[in-house]
């Protein structure tokens, strides 16, 4: 369900001209929420900026010292002056930032803070290190933290389209952000605290992950792929990548020692917390 | 009043304890490091327009020999760490708080100096020392510190995998600019309560005096509280604690890398309004002089400002809504940061109205007043964006945050500082910056930095994110590439206005004849002494009968002023 707002779509005319540039295509459930509200925010400040500026150049033009021409002796400071700014300050807060805040109060709560739960919902551990990206899926059982766990290679991370996907993220390192530009969302991955994020892909095709918190000489290339198929597909890639066998070693939080040569240990991950 | 000590060289120059001298080594300080700190700015703008191609040598390509001539990443990294950092801390606080602040706050006031001068001259060499110290760490083999100019932990800490001592040394040199801050701060709040000229009631200082006053009593609030922050890091950096570690790189019980954010942003917001209380002070004060007409709802402009310097202090989370906060917070801290736009709009729309029936004059100070009204206009509205919780998702850590600190920080601060410097150069230094050079300086300025800092914003509306080496790894992004080598172009002609705002100042001293008195006919108390301004600046304790912005009053006849020491009914 994309519903584009058209009242504030002038801006794409802009666009057209050179110097103006779209944001990546947005193929997410959602993310039309955020493109619709920094659309009304362009919108109702290009107007309040528009005024200013107007009367900034109506009052150099016709203000400027010319001989013969004196000031008008006025500070501003009755009580008919006062309530002028007073209200016009009010109608500004009224008409900008509670609409603003309404709108974007009412998306938190339909979607960004909504978390899905259900059958349905796909889960996805997700740990970032300098500088890449692991992605963990629970196996058949649905657990983390059991020897069925799929551990696809890094930086790469499928997900099936119309489906809601719930991550959870913790850093093994320093801090990064997961970024999906296309998806218009990000998140934090800290060390020692796990965050979570959800979204829908509503289109399928490969789109990029980036890290949008500076975490290193190599921050810039730290750079993952989200692929989007069909359920099939997915089920297909994720039966592809399921350990072949199980071993019997222990799980435990944060993984056993037995770490590769990046430092990741190979059982990396935490079971899952349920959110409030 | 008057200082009759004789003075040596070193005594007036060097250690001197006259707030005009030491006004004017944080002016010095503050304009090397802002040519420093936009050479780096080129540099960057050079590496996101021409990634990994050999840097000219009319932008010291020469530095980069050992690496084949191209920028490396962990440059690039130091680059944009140090630009941020000394903008911040070692340009833009040095030339408004330190320099005019100093310069402007006893003069503007009736005092014979700071209410303690010998903490005045401390503070500029504690600066000094800081500098020293924050530049020697380009002498390391490792180069200096790369983690950001928030530096925030882990990566900061010695495990977060930035080789070298440059961190550390970063983390001493801020914990030594923020001393010098604390001294400057606590001796402007003392000389504005204290020593006020007779007369000088609080609701009839200068809206200058105002900013600074407001600044000052930030700084005092908060500078200890980073300080504090960062001594810890300095800790974690050096004897092995781990207040900000966890993770992997946690050996024993996890600290917490959020408690670093949380006090570096309940500083690191305030800042924000540091730097800019002055300049909205100053701008009041120079749109009253240059339109020759009272400032419009003075009260009530000094009264927002006071509510915004409160409300600043209760917004910090609005930086960290992507660190997982919980949805209250940041629902409490986008309400407390949408709060700002009421007093803003008040003083914002008092400004339009103390130029309307004005008699406007377009000299340098008010040209940069006016353009403050533009860029502060802009940069203020583009904060609803960053303020409201679902945008700042997606524009987070892009090249939006950067348009948009740079249209409130770099454009406006820059503007009022110049403003600054172009209206109180006769008094510091007798004589007026050309005015034609003034003006090319101006809209040069102007249009070059509007076209940067926007298409910026542009950028980051387009998903390009902060810090990246460089911006063709990623496909959505290279069809910014154009626009990122025209930003750039217009970067290197906007450097190169500020050269000739340099030539100014260079020419002027050495070769311009004095200038009048007031040369602006402006009605506070800086004005009414000969130049040079001697040590105790007035030779009897002034007596304030009028406010500050006494211009234009029909019943004065032969003139359109009014000076604040002037014993005239009205």
């Amino acid at each position: 369900m994309h519903k584009k707002n058209k009242l504030y779509n002038w801006r794409a005319l802009l666009y057209s001209t050179i110097w103006f540039k779209d944001a990546p295509e947005d193929v997410s459930l959602d993310g039309y929420r955020i493109d619709n509200v920094i659309h009304y925010t362009d919108f109702v400040i290009s107007i309040y900026f528009g005024i200013v500026i107007a009367a900034l150049a109506y009052f150099i033009y016709r203000y400027r010292s010319t001989r013969g021409h004196k000031a008008v002796y006025d500070h501003g400071d009755s009580k008919h002056s006062v309530m002028f700014t007073g209200g016009l300050g009010l109608m500004v807060f009224l008409s900008v930032d509670v609409v603003i805040e309404k709108k974007a109060f009412q998306d938190l709560k339909d979607a960004f803070w909504n978390f899905p739960k259900g059958e349905n919902v796909i889960r996805i551990e997700i740990m970032p290190q300098q500088f890449a990206w692991n992605f963990r899926y629970p196996g058949p059982d649905r657990e983390f933290g059991t020897d069925d766990d799929i551990i696809p290679a890094q930086n790469q991370m499928h997900i099936p389209v119309n489906t809601p996907i719930v991550v959870q993220i913790a850093s093994w390192d320093v801090i990064h952000s997961f970024y999906l530009p296309n998806f218009r969302i990000k998140q934090d991955a800290t060390p020692g605290m796990i965050t979570a994020l959800w979204w829908q892909a509503t289109k399928t095709g490969v789109f990029d992950i980036a890290c949008a918190e500076l975490c290193g000489n190599s921050h810039y290339k730290m750079k993952g792929y989200l692929t989007v198929e069909t359920d099939e597909e997915f089920r297909q890639w994720l039966t592809e990548n399921s350990p072949e066998e199980s071993t019997d070693d222990e799980w435990d939080d944060w993984g056993d020692d037995d770490e590769d040569d990046t430092g990741v240990p190979e059982k990396w991950g935490w079971t899952w917390k349920e959110l409030k | 009043m008057m200082s009759t000590h004789q003075e040596t060289f070193i005594s007036k120059y060097v250690f001197s304890t006259d707030h005009k001298m030491i006004a004017k080594q944080f002016m010095w300080l503050g304009l090397f490091f802002l040519f420093f700190g936009g050479a780096m700015a080129m540099l960057i703008r050079w590496q996101l327009a021409y990634p990994e191609q050999t840097v000219p040598w009319w932008l010291f390509g020469f530095l980069f020999e050992n690496d084949g001539g191209i920028i490396s990443p962990d440059i690039y990294n130091q680059l944009f760490t140090m630009h941020g950092t000394i903008m911040i801390f070692w340009a833009i606080t040095p030339l408004l708080i330190g320099a005019f602040g100093n310069f402007v706050i006893p003069l503007q006031i009736g005092a014979p100096d700071m209410a303690f001068p010998k903490l005045n001259m401390f503070s500029f060499w504690t600066m000094l020392l800081a500098s020293i110290v924050l530049l020697s760490s380009y002498c390391l083999p490792t180069g200096t510190a790369s983690g950001g100019w928030t530096s925030y932990p882990p990566l900061s800490s010695p495990a977060g995998g930035i080789p070298g001592l440059g961190q550390t040394i970063w983390t001493l040199a801020l914990i030594l600019m923020g001393t010098a801050t604390m001294m400057g701060a606590i001796n402007y709040i003392t000389t504005v309560v204290r020593l006020r000229a007779p007369g000088m009631g609080y609701f009839k200082m200068p809206l200058s005096i105002w900013g600074f006053f407001l600044t000052s009593i930030l700084n005092a609030v908060f500078v200890p509280v980073i300080a504090a922050g960062l001594i810890m890091l300095l800790l974690d950096q050096t004897i092995g604690t781990e207040f900000f570690l966890a993770g992997r790189l946690a050996s024993g019980e996890p600290g917490d890398p959020l408690l670093f954010q949380h006090v570096f942003w309940i500083f690191g917001h305030p800042e924000v309004y540091i730097l800019i209380l002055p300049v909205w002070g100053i701008v009041s004060d120079l749109l009253s002089v240059f339109s020759r007409k009272p400032a419009y709802g003075y009260r009530v402009t000094a009264i927002a400002m006071c509510t915004i310097a409160a409300l600043s202090t209760l917004v910090w989370g609005h930086h960290m809504y992507t660190t997982g906060m919980s949805p209250l917070l940041g629902k409490s801290f986008m309400f407390l940061t949408l709060l700002i736009s009421i007093p803003s709009a008040m003083f914002f729309l008092n400004w339009l109205a103390t130029l309307w029936k004005g008699s406007i004059h377009f000299d340098p100070p008010m040209l940069f007043a006016m353009g403050v009204i533009w860029v502060f206009g802009l940069g203020g509205l583009t904060g609803l964006y960053n303020a409201t919780v679902t945008a700042d998702i997606y524009l987070h850590d892009t090249m939006f945050v950067v348009g948009h600190f740079h249209y409130t920080l770099a454009a406006s601060v820059m503007f009022g500082s110049f403003a600054a410097i172009y209206f109180w150069f006769p008094r510091m230094f007798g004589k007026i910056l050309h005015p034609k050079l003034g003006k090319i300086h101006f809209w040069g300025t102007f249009i070059t930095l509007n076209f940067v800092f926007f298409n910026m914003m542009v950028l980051g509306y387009a998903g390009h994110h902060r810090r990246i080496y460089n911006p063709l790894e990623y496909d959505f992004l290279t069809p910014l590439a154009g626009m990122n080598e025209w930003i750039t172009i217009f970067a290197f002609i906007l450097g190169d206005f500020q050269l000739l705002f340099l030539f100014n100042i260079i020419w002027t001293i050495w070769k311009s004849k004095p200038s009048k008195k007031n040369p602006w006919q402006a009605a506070t108390l800086e004005w009414t002494m000969d130049y040079p301004i001697p040590h105790g600046n007035f030779e009897e304790v002034p007596l304030v009968y009028h406010g500050p912005h006494e211009y234009s009053c029909p019943n004065i006849k032969d003139r359109d002023w009014l000076g604040q020491n002037e014993q005239i009914t009205i």
